[in-house]
């Protein structure tokens, strides 16, 4: 008998205490708190070690100034300053609309994949060595929603569920109602945006 | 000056007005419903009194940003390329591919620019006022004609510590 946790929101599925195995429940079978899929949940975690390719530091491209731009729009956005905000906000939309990148979702996949097998874990290193507890908060946010992005990409989306995204950490939750809080930031949902079709 | 100011958190406030008895300047009482900034003398009363906790008080001067260390924010920029490509990506997909796509790509699109937003917020760039968005909008300035404008007036208006 063994225990499969969710990843995203830390739900224990106890096969003892359920009476059915892990593996004999449908494929469809969601997370009961957080609507993770099944394919999602662990039983223990695998180490898998993959070569990095090196790097050279380089400038920012389109792309990156352009989120910083609107990572610095929405804090000007929290301290309440109106005019700085709507100022990196119309230089993030002009990056975003400079940037050409082009791509399929298996290219996507293939990106999530080294994220989730290289680029977090080491991250998560280097921040536990240095012990800076904000990086690996958003370390340990990022990693989840990526793993729920990860499922969305390999599964339909039911056309009769609504679709949210929190507007904090990126997390996406497919269903009717929305969770109290988000499962992996934990802020409360009127941050849960709805994304309309 | 003074060093703070009242600000009003909308979703909370209960409008239950007592900021307003309270106010020795009129800058709680506002047809937008925000506290007047000019007015505001910082003095803090309107935040002693409101009874569901909806106005804080916060500086005009922000602490200097902490100190990264140079690791961490490389291993957090590379998470950063990655998460903009994928959302990039998914823009493609959203405006080229085909309808049953679209949904899919928007998501991502979104998703992965939250992520990256809250990535570079821990790789040194929390602070709008600090040194490293000075620096970045330096550079930038460099480099970006079309936007010189906009660039020197986020120079001016931001407070950098």
């Amino acid at each position: 008998m063994k225990k499969y946790i969710c990843p995203i929101c830390g739900y224990v599925y106890d096969e003892e205490k359920e009476g059915v195995k892990f593996e004999d429940l449908p494929n469809d079978w969601k997370c009961p708190l957080c609507g993770a899929p099944k394919s999602l949940f662990k039983a223990e975690a695998v180490e898998v070690i993959i070569e990095e390719d090196e790097e050279e530091l380089r400038e920012m491209n389109y792309g990156e100034v352009s989120a910083l731009c609107s990572s610095l729009a929405s804090s000007c956005e929290k301290q309440y300053l109106e005019e700085e905000a709507k100022l990196f906000k119309k230089l993030a939309d002009y990056y975003n609309s400079k940037s050409k990148l082009k791509g399929n979702f298996e290219d996507l996949i293939n990106k999530i994949n080294k994220d989730l097998d290289l680029n977090y874990k080491k991250a998560r290193e280097i921040a536990t060595e240095k012990k800076d507890r904000g990086a690996l908060r958003v370390i340990t946010w990022g990693e989840k929603v990526t793993m729920i992005l990860k499922s969305l990409i390999n599964e339909d989306i039911p056309t009769d569920k609504k679709i949210y995204v929190c507007e904090v950490c990126g997390f996406v939750y497919i269903g009717d109602e929305k969770p109290d809080i988000c499962p992996v930031c934990k802020v409360p949902n009127f941050k849960l945006v709805e994304v309309v079709r | 000056m003074s060093e703070l100011r009242a600000v009003r958190n909308l979703r909370i406030c209960s409008k239950d007005c007592l900021c307003l008895f309270v106010c020795p300047t009129g800058a709680a009482d506002t047809e937008t419903g925000q506290i007047d900034f000019e007015k505001c003398i910082g003095c803090g009363a309107c935040s002693k009194a409101c009874p569901s906790g909806a106005i804080s008080m916060v500086p005009y001067k922000y602490p200097k940003q902490q100190e990264k260390d140079n690791e961490v924010t490389e291993r957090l920029k590379k998470i950063i390329s990655s998460k903009v490509e994928q959302e990039q990506i998914a823009k493609y997909i959203y405006e080229n591919g085909a309808d049953k796509e679209k949904l899919l790509a928007k998501i991502i699109m979104k998703s992965n620019r939250l992520i990256a937003e809250d990535l570079y917020r821990e790789a040194g760039y929390m602070l709008p006022q600090s040194n490293n968005t000075k620096k970045f909008l330096e550079d930038l300035l460099e480099k970006d004609k079309t936007n010189k404008e906009d660039i020197e007036k986020l120079l001016k208006l931001l407070d950098f510590n």
